[in-house]
């Protein structure tokens, strides 16, 4: 399926994947599809209790069964503990358990139906202590302390915690207090958002081989090999060394693979049986034990002159942590950098808490914390332009970042395609003419709009790229492709750096033994991080070939440039050139070696200007660069049941340069569908800490027939200036803006602003009604 | 656990007559609890070679036997099923979605009895009965009786479910079948099924059922009855909504809250009222 | 228990099965004792749709089949959608539409899809949505794989 030559297999082409008739065919292999010789089948015993001491185990039981080979507590685990901020967390419960399904035990067995029947044979004693299910219990006075070492506990950065609080951050800029004197318009409100399932059709995942020597290869549903080495490695207090991580494919992940989930557990059941061992959750389990997009409650307040000059804000945010850190100091840190959304507002106080509660951990989810307060700065945009009388998008237009311009908190920003994303996508949705089509009857319809931003970025990224003896090529970047596209788009831009087609670079599975180290597939920074290695590994190639043909051709490094088809020749003389084959057989057979190019680096622009802004307990102080959106929504609400459906979605999106478009619209149009799930549907729903629809019956998703076909995916080039060929990245900024346009869209249709999510049809008939009877 | 495939309806009652026996319809709702660990049958009797439980028939006097094994397909695309017996086919194709329609039966999700599902409202409406047959010999019950409580039925032990029959319904009276879902194929947050006759401008036939807002369905003959002759309008029409909504008895769930249920019935009620009152007209 | 030994028609060749448990799902016995793990399990109760196959030509979910009920039925999986080597039409389609992303849903999906295909006449974006709601896709947002289905059953003759 791919094209022959560079131009139609290279930067800015819509290339097919490069699995794709792997993926088609059934043959792509994921975790639950492996299988070694002699391997083992693992299954857990999950607490029932939300927080209670472990006093007993008792698994001679489950031992007995026929088939069991080993069973494990967390009396046979190491005492390591991992997290990515805050290391709170120990591969498996240990002396007591802090959320209903945590793992307590695990059993290995010849077959999973005797490894789960023996694990549900497992008796544990607990003792019962006082549960705090949600962050207001946590921070009773009274409340019952969660993690008795916080304080002792290693954090990757200065933690402001205490108590129940994991972690307190604050940033703000200009004067608040005195701005508010200025406005003439004030809003404010209290806005919350639930815990969103990440629903990756593939539960997660697990399989580890032990080798005669004791050193263990995994296998895991993941979003970074490397993240997984590290947290397995902490947690059991092995050597890095003996642990190797590769990866399947992977069936998504939306920030629910990144970081640990059963992986620790079957290295060490590989470790004790010296035997293969997989553990595949189920559906229940990997609703109740991974992780889930973290509740919100936001206090917002914004205020605007007469004109619509926005002048102030302040919001404050409390993030429902769950039983362990996680990503969550992350996700409390970014969500208050983004709080300010695109827009000049000169006085910005924000600051956030994050509580350990017994509950499920949350962690990272598409959008990072962003979605959420978006949700309600860009409700209050709306709302001030309602009191103003301003049209929402005018109101936007004239407060919007323009470039040159700082993002809050100080950090430069070097592209910004803001503007056009606002443009594109009034004009292709006809806002202004008229904005919304005519509902059907019995129906409202209303346009709604959103604007935001988010970042790629983060933390530290490689890329080795390999000429051939043939001349062929192979990129290997140890960057994890979840199904959103990466290994065809950086295939694409080291086809395009070499000037060969697609199908000529091969691209290296990711393996900690062999490949650059990568943070992640995560912040939307694959293409951009991964893509800058890329593209300098492959300079660093193209300039070993023109070495080699300066030296052939006995002329000027600068008088050479690289030609489509993989050929090095001298400018200006087109019959003077070679092939790859000839330049990379002299390097390997005859002179100075091989061909290698590598390059590795760490994201290190300050996000916070201390100059400008103060900032308390920020955790990542480097964060990436910045792509902007737009998106309209269409929605239409069903007068006699108050169900909003989002009908059409034009969604511009500032991706720098779309080095595949076709995947670039299957991110703006999947992140579309999952925000507007989260907008309408999708709610985990607690008793207590106990969460009472882990199951796709009563969780639900949008189906073909819920999603709108009419998604317009409107592609905004602002090239970064030091991304690969100008890209930025796209992987979350399309779901980031969907709930604030849908409430938008539904507030304009009803005339109710609804502060929480979801938008069922319960509270916007309710909402309906009751602005219905004040008219 | 023992699995029995027996090829005739004697056979397979004689099969159901034993401790912890269950029959295996098309398997949507047994297996996918069995799956969760939620029942574990010791004896499982599959009907799927029952060749009598598959069909649907039309009988002169323009009822419809509909056999137990009858798929959720299939009764979508009844051509048997005419007039306000529509409603079945309506309902039928509202469940869930086409894979789950292949294999989910009637006689299967009646079973089951779940008060979301659609068939219990739809039955409801038609004035269906359904037939039984066990040990003891065969008996019909009324919807209205077989649907006995949550998740509860008529069924005795060794019984099984082997037709579902509908009256004919009078010439030119309308079924139809409206859900209110989370999303599309989700068991309702509350639905209304309806079945509609107007003479002119005078209510010649009505039954109105509420599905997903109690144990079973719920009607009210009594104020359907009063309706008739009469024309349907506003008031007519919130005589019955008023009377419908006493009888509710919602519960909160993750799909809705039990205040919003009772909130949306009469509404849906309302709705399906005027919608076929207007289909009527326009095929007047 | 030792279950029974049965032969299942699986994309047109007889394939023996021995110790099958009453309560084993086709799924289970696809995938596990078949190789066959094209079809996938994302849910164990008939939501998602990753492991759709067909039963007798029509799509079905094989998680709520147990396998003891599908003998002398014609059963087909994802991998039998096309001999080795070549690709159906709808698998083309969705291929070259940017229609895939993680591809777990893409077996089902595709399954679902040529079963629609098989009406032989083109299909508006509405059938396909329908015909496609019960196939759950976390990644897409569906729209490239309605338009890749819409594609495909317009190119038939
Ligand atoms: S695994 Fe069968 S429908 Fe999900
Ligand atoms: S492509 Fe990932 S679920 Fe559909």
């Amino acid at each position: 399926m791919s094209p022959p030559d560079t131009a139609a297999s290279g930067v800015g082409a819509s290339l097919p994947r490069l699995d794709a008739r792997e993926k088609v065919t059934g043959r792509a292999q994921y975790i639950a599809d492996m299988v070694r010789p002699n391997m083992l089948h693992a299954a857990i015993h999950a607490s029932p209790a939300a927080h209670a001491l472990i006093t007993g185990y008792d698994t001679a039981e489950a031992s007995a069964v026929p088939g069991v080979a080993c069973v494990l507590t967390g009396d046979d685990f190491p005492d390591g503990r991992m997290g990515a901020f805050i290391k709170d967390e120990p591969a498996i419960a240990k002396g007591k358990v802090r959320y209903p399904g945590e793992p307590v035990a695990v059993v290995a067995a010849e077959d999973e139906e005797t490894a789960r029947r023996a694990a549900a044979l497992i008796r544990v004693d607990y003792e019962d202590l006082p549960v705090a299910a949600t962050p207001d219990d946590a921070m009773a006075p009274d409340a019952p302390v969660i993690h008795e070492d916080l304080p002792d506990y290693f954090k990757v950065f200065p933690a402001i915690c205490g108590g129940n609080v994991a972690s307190e951050t604050e940033l703000s800029e200009g004067d608040v207090d005195a701005a508010w004197a200025e406005c003439d318009v004030i809003v404010e409100g209290e806005f919350e958002t639930p815990a969103q399932a990440h629903l990756s059709i593939e539960p997660v995942g697990a399989l580890a081989e032990v080798d005669a020597d004791g050193r263990v290869t995994l296998w895991s549903a993941n979003q970074s090999v490397f993240r997984v080495q590290a947290n397995v490695c902490e947690a059991l207090q092995l050597p890095m060394s003996k642990l190797r991580c590769l990866t399947p494919k992977v069936g998504a992940g939306f920030g629910n693979k990144m970081e640990p989930h059963v992986q620790p557990l079957v290295v060490q059941l590989a470790l004790k049986t010296g035997r293969p061992v997989r553990l595949i959750l189920n559906r229940t389990e990997d609703f109740e034990t991974v992780r889930a997009r973290h509740p919100f409650k936001i206090r917002c307040k914004t205020g605007a002159k007469r004109d619509g000059t926005l002048v102030a804000r302040e919001l404050s945010a409390i993030l429902d942590c769950g039983a362990y850190g996680d990503d969550s100091p992350g996700v409390l840190g970014y969500s208050l950098l983004m709080s300010r959304g695109p827009y000049r507002i000169p006085h910005c106080r924000t600051s956030g808490k994050l509580v350990y509660t017994n509950r499920m951990r949350f962690g990272a989810f598409r959008g990072f914390g962003n979605p959420q307060v978006t949700f309600a700065t860009e409700s209050q945009i709306d709302e001030i332009a309602g009191r103003l009388g301003m049209d929402p998008l005018d109101l936007r237009v004239k407060n919007m970042m323009r470039p040159g311009d700082r993002w809050f908190g100080g950090g430069e920003v070097a592209s910004n395609g803001l503007a056009e994303c606002i443009e594109k996508a009034s004009a292709a949705s006809g806002w202004r003419q008229g904005r919304a089509r005519a509902a059907p009857s019995g129906k409202r319809r209303a346009l709604g709009v959103a604007a935001c931003a988010h970042i790629s970025g983060l933390l530290a990224t490689g890329a080795i790229v390999r000429l051939l003896e043939d001349g062929s090529v192979v990129l290997n970047t140890g960057a994890v492709d979840i199904g959103q596209g990466s290994d065809t788009v950086l295939t694409q831009m080291c086809a395009s750096a070499l000037r060969v087609p697609a199908d000529r670079v091969a691209i290296a599975s990711p393996d900690t033994d062999g490949s650059p180290y990568n943070w992640g597939t995560t912040a939307s920074r694959v293409t951009y991080t991964t893509g800058r290695s890329v593209v300098a590994a492959a300079g660093h190639v193209a300039e070993e070939i023109k070495r080699h043909a300066a030296e052939i051709f006995e002329c000027a490094v600068g008088d050479l440039e690289l030609r489509d088809g993989g050929r090095v020749g001298i400018k200006g003389v087109p019959d003077k050139e070679l092939s790859y084959f000839e330049v990379s057989a002299r390097a390997h057979w005859a002179a100075g070696g091989p061909i290698v190019g590598a390059d590795t680096w760490v994201y290190n622009q300050p996000s916070v200007d201390p100059k400008r802004a103060i900032a308390r307990g920020l955790p990542f102080p480097q964060i990436g660069v910045y792509s902007f959106g737009c998106m309209i929504a269409a929605v239409e609400i069903d007068e006699t049941t108050g169900k909003a459906d989002a009908v059409e979605v034009w969604s511009a999106m500032d991706v720098g340069r779309a080095i595949n478009p076709g995947s670039v619209e299957g991110q703006i149009e999947g992140g579309f569908v999952q925000g507007m799930g989260f907008a309408l549907t999708e709610e985990m729903v607690f008793d207590g800490p106990r969460l009472v629809n882990p199951s796709m019956m009563d969780y639900k998703a949008p189906t073909s027939l819920d999603a709108p076909f009419d998604i317009h995916s409107i592609i905004v080039e602002a090239a970064e200036p030091d991304g690969p060929f100008g890209a930025k990245g796209i992987g979350e900024i399309g779901l980031v803006p969907a709930p604030a346009a849908i409430g938008n869209a539904v507030a304009a249709a009803t005339g109710a602003r609804l502060r929480r999510l979801p938008l069922t049809p319960e509270r916007v008939l309710n909402g309906l009604l009751e602005s219905d009877s004040e008219d | 656990m023992e699995f029995i495939r027996p090829d005739s309806i004697d056979a397979a009652v004689a099969a159901l007559q034993a401790e912890n026996a269950a029959c295996l319809a098309g398997g949507a709702t047994l297996v996918a609890m069995m799956n969760a660990d939620l029942v574990a049958p010791e004896r499982l009797v599959s009907l799927r070679d029952v060749a009598a439980l598959r069909t649907a028939m039309r009988q002169p006097d323009g009822s419809v036997v509909i056999g137990a094994m009858r798929r959720h397909r299939e009764t979508a695309e009844e051509t048997d099923l005419r007039d306000g017996q529509r409603v079945l086919s309506d309902a039928a194709g509202q469940i869930a979605n086409p894979p789950v329609r292949n294999m989910g039966t009637i006689g299967g999700s009646c079973a089951f009895a779940d008060p979301a599902a659609d068939y219990p409202p739809a039955l409801a409406a038609a004035d269906a009965r359904i037939a039984l047959v066990g040990a003891e010999g065969r008996r019909t019950l009324p919807a209205d009786a077989f649907f006995v409580d949550w998740y509860e039925t008529a069924l005795e032990p060794g019984e099984l479910i082997e037709s579902v029959i509908l009256p004919p319904a009078p010439a030119g009276t309308a079924g139809s079948y409206t859900k209110l879902a989370r999303v599309a194929g989700d068991f309702a947050i509350a639905s209304v099924a309806l079945v509609l006759g107007m003479e002119g401008d005078a209510c010649s036939h009505l039954a109105v059922a509420v599905g997903a807002c109690g144990p079973a369905p719920v009607r009210r003959r009594d104020v359907e009855t009063e309706l008739l002759g009469g024309g349907l309008g506003d008031s007519e029409i919130r005589r019955l909504t008023d009377a419908l909504a006493d009888g509710l008895d919602p519960v909160d769930d993750v799909r809705a809250s039990a205040d919003y249920r009772r909130r949306v019935a009469p509404r849906l009620v309302r709705q399906a009222i005027a919608e076929a009152k207007q289909c009527l007209s326009g095929t007047q | 228990m030792t279950g029974a030994s049965i032969t299942l028609k699986v994309n047109g060749a007889d394939r023996p099965v021995a110790a099958v448990a009453p309560w084993t799902t086709l799924l289970t016995v696809l995938r596990d004792e078949l190789g066959l793990t094209g079809a996938k399990r994302g849910c164990n109760q008939g939501v998602c749709g990753a492991c759709t196959v067909t039963i007798d030509g029509e799509p079905v979910r094989s998680c709520l089949s147990l396998a003891l009920n599908c003998t002398d039925c014609e059963i087909a999986t994802v991998e039998g959608l096309a001999p080795a080597g070549s690709l159906a039409p709808v698998q083309q389609a969705l291929a070259e539409g940017n229609a895939l992303q993680c591809g777990f849903c893409t077996p089902g999906i595709l399954i679902a899809a040529h079963a629609l295909l098989r009406r032989n006449e083109p299909l508006s974006v509405d059938e396909v949505r329908a015909g496609l709601s019960g196939n759950l896709c976390r990644c897409s947002g569906y729209k490239k794989i309605v338009e890749a289905v819409v594609r495909a059953s317009e190119a038939r003759p």
